[in-house]
């Protein structure tokens, strides 16, 4: 395809012209900088604000639908269609929102599909926390410690004691609680569930997950603890899944709606604004690109045009010893693409050098020495290709005007014309 | 002026014999040829032009300026297309051929020797020489190193070969486009006043050399020169008045 000819011609070129060449590789070098830099950071904020709500909570819940609730004497009575009452009758006329069968459904849903990760049961309740005249509302979860540390992460980020192995009569809860508390391993609290069950506790885990709600609210207990505080006997409130493809939760949860007895929500009909706001970004970040990539492309294409009009005398020679149109098109192609590769290596190697420093700097995130990026980055192989491809591709289209210009000189006139 | 038609009737003669005899002896032949530019203005330059180059042959055009010698050379040199009339190269029409075709028979048939030497600069001595036989690929350019090399040693420029075209003098470098023109082994080199930018003893030196190539290779030259003293040189002299050859 690029013979002897045109690649030495185009080799030649390059390295006669270095300014010239120099000046080409920086353009493209400096956009695709930017693109990886920029596609870094976009991504990076968005991964951030998408584990801000999908760090602390399971990606697809599990619960019993919710219903409002009807008066027993306003249901129809009559016909073949009246209803059976069923379900345990609680105060305010509502169903207490339990899962009795969930160990049959855990075990399905961890064969449901190959995008389930983690699946793990959990009784959420709320509740008072208290220690000497002090009190809280708090939110209690009880988990299989194990089990529900795939689905959301907590083990890692302890800050002393244990979740892993927790016992029955021990709870792991956020550094804020148990700043506010002033409790340290091994205290006791007090524990009133909105049932009226009291359980004295001994504080086994501190943990530091970065989200205040669950830092600042949340008590992990034991499963059987958690089914005592809220008199669900062996029953559940709600199965959390987590999932490899996070944006496919939607689709997945539809999908087993129609395959359960139970409702299931994904974290995207929750954050639905969030993820518009972020599909903005997206686009705009693309437009961004886009505009960048597109103005190197002008660039290579003028800077190629003034390479073959200051050629254009050795062009028509060529041709007229006998280079065709062909050779003369691939020469000036190639030293283009060639340029833009160039271009697109360095600035790779800019953009990557860049984003890899600027994720060194953390700064901390919280009184227990926890730190956290200042610019969040997400340096993925497929960006890099992306903007390598791009750069590369827009160099090759850059290059065709001025190589059809070359291609197009007609010896005839640079003979008479000297 | 009837002479000059009379020299026109014995040419177009010889140029008929020659096709019937199936023009083996020719190096090129033109025939009926007329060039009429159209670009602004209309004006006809070249009139029914006949001729035929024989192989071997060291033909001289002189004529005066604007009389339609680099016309006619760009025509036979298949750069130009004629208004009218038939291009025979290697026995083929080059009227009938695309551009890309004409450019590969200009390539592998013909040798080109302009007024400036036009080397270019990225390239060394060497490369400059071998250069159509690059644009044929990596395997000409090899086969035929030796003898390229061995032409520029001949020229007296052996020890020049890795030299800038820009490192040489003025008649250096016009013989460096001398052997460039030799390079694919042509049947035909054309020389469009070759030695016009010289001063007159690399002028001399520089058409001397061309003699000399023109008799040791075999190559049919045809040079367009100003000088009556070197076209006294040639083997035949063609002299166009107006567009005509006389
Ligand atoms: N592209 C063109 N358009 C119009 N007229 C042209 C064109 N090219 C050449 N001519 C005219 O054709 C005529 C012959 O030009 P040509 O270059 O063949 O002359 P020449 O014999 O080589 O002259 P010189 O000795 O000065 O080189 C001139 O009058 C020139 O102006
Ligand atoms: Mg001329």
């Amino acid at each position: 395809m690029i013979d002897r000819f045109s690649r030495s011609v185009a080799l030649r070129n390059l390295g006669f012209n270095l300014g010239q060449s120099a000046l080409t590789v920086g353009v493209v070098a400096i956009s695709v900088t930017l693109v990886i830099f920029l596609g870094a950071l976009i991504g990076g904020l968005q991964r951030r604000l998408i584990s801000s709500v999908t760090g602390s909570v399971p990606h697809v819940v599990v619960r019993q639908a919710e219903r409002d609730p009807v008066a027993a004497w306003d249901l129809p009575r009559t016909g073949p269609d009246a209803p059976i009452v069923v379900g345990e009758e609680v105060k305010l006329q509502q169903r207490k929102m339990k899962i009795e069968d969930w160990a049959v459904w855990t075990s399905r849903l961890r064969d449901f599909d190959p995008d389930i990760l983690a699946v793990s049961p959990v009784v959420e309740g709320q509740a008072i926390l208290a220690r000497g005249e002090k009190r809280q509302s708090i939110s209690v979860t009880g988990v299989t410690p194990e089990l529900h540390n795939k689905v959301v992460e907590i083990e890692d980020k302890l800050v002393s004691g244990r979740f892993f192995g927790l016992n029955g009569g021990e709870a792991a809860i956020g550094f804020k609680l148990a700043e506010e508390f002033a409790v340290r391993l091994g205290d006791k609290v007090r524990i009133t569930s909105s049932e009226g069950t009291v359980g004295d506790y001994t504080v086994a885990g501190i943990f530091d997950t970065g989200f205040a709600a669950v830092d600042g609210r949340t008590v992990f207990v034991t499963l059987r603890d958690a089914q005592s505080l809220f008199q669900l006997g062996g029953a559940v409130t709600s199965i959390g899944l987590k999932l490899r493809t996070i944006f496919e939760a939607d689709t997945l949860a539809a999908r087993l709606m129609t395959q359960m007895p139970y409702e299931a929500e994904s974290w995207m009909e929750q954050n639905q604004t969030l993820l518009s706001g972020l599909r903005a970004q997206s686009q705009s970040s693309n437009l961004i690109i886009g505009f960048t990539v597109v103005a190197s492309g002008f660039g290579i294409a003028a800077i190629l045009i003034m390479a073959v009009v200051s050629k254009l005398r050795e062009i028509g020679i060529y041709k007229a010893i006998g280079a065709t149109r062909r050779q003369i098109l691939a020469t000036f192609t190639f030293q283009g693409t060639l340029l833009a590769l160039v271009g697109s290596l360095v600035g790779t190697a800019l953009g990557v050098g860049l984003t890899l420093g600027l994720m060194q700097v953390r700064m901390a995130a919280s009184s227990t020495g926890r730190t956290v990026e200042v610019f969040p980055m997400m340096l993925t192989g497929g960006l890099i290709a992306t903007a390598i491809g791009m750069a590369t591709g827009v160099g090759f289209l850059a290059s065709l005007y001025p190589a059809w210009r070359a291609a197009r000189v007609d010896p005839i006139e640079v003979i008479r014309g000297a | 002026m009837s002479g000059g038609m009379d020299g026109m009737d014995t040419m177009d003669e010889m140029d008929a014999r020659a096709a019937v005899a199936g023009d083996d002896d020719a190096a090129t032949q033109v025939f009926d040829i007329d060039k009429i530019f159209t670009d602004g203005i209309t004006t006809q330059v070249l009139f029914d032009v006949n001729l035929t180059v024989r192989k071997g042959e060291f033909l001289a055009i002189i004529g005066a300026s604007g009389s339609g010698k680099t016309t006619l050379l760009n025509i036979i040199g298949l750069l130009d297309k004629p208004t009218r009339g038939r291009v025979m190269l290697s026995g083929r029409d080059a009227a009938a051929l695309s551009e890309d075709e004409r450019a590969r028979m200009r390539r592998d048939y013909l040798g080109f020797i302009f007024q400036f030497h036009y080397l270019s600069p990225e390239f060394n001595v060497l490369e400059n020489a071998l250069m159509p036989c690059r644009l044929r690929g990596r395997a000409a350019e090899r086969e035929n190193t030796d003898r390229v090399q061995g032409l520029l040693e001949r020229v007296g420029l052996g020890d020049r070969l890795r030299n800038r075209p820009s490192q040489l003098s003025g008649g250096q470098q016009q013989r460096v486009a001398i052997v460039r023109a030799l390079a694919n082994d042509p049947m035909l080199v054309l020389a469009d006043e070759p030695t016009g930018n010289l001063d007159s003893k690399s002028g001399r030196g520089v058409f001397d050399l061309m003699r000399e190539l023109n008799q040791a290779t075999g190559k049919a030259f045809v040079i367009v020169t100003h000088d009556e003293m070197f076209a006294k040189e040639a083997d035949r002299v063609v002299h166009i008045v107006d567009g005509r050859i006389e």
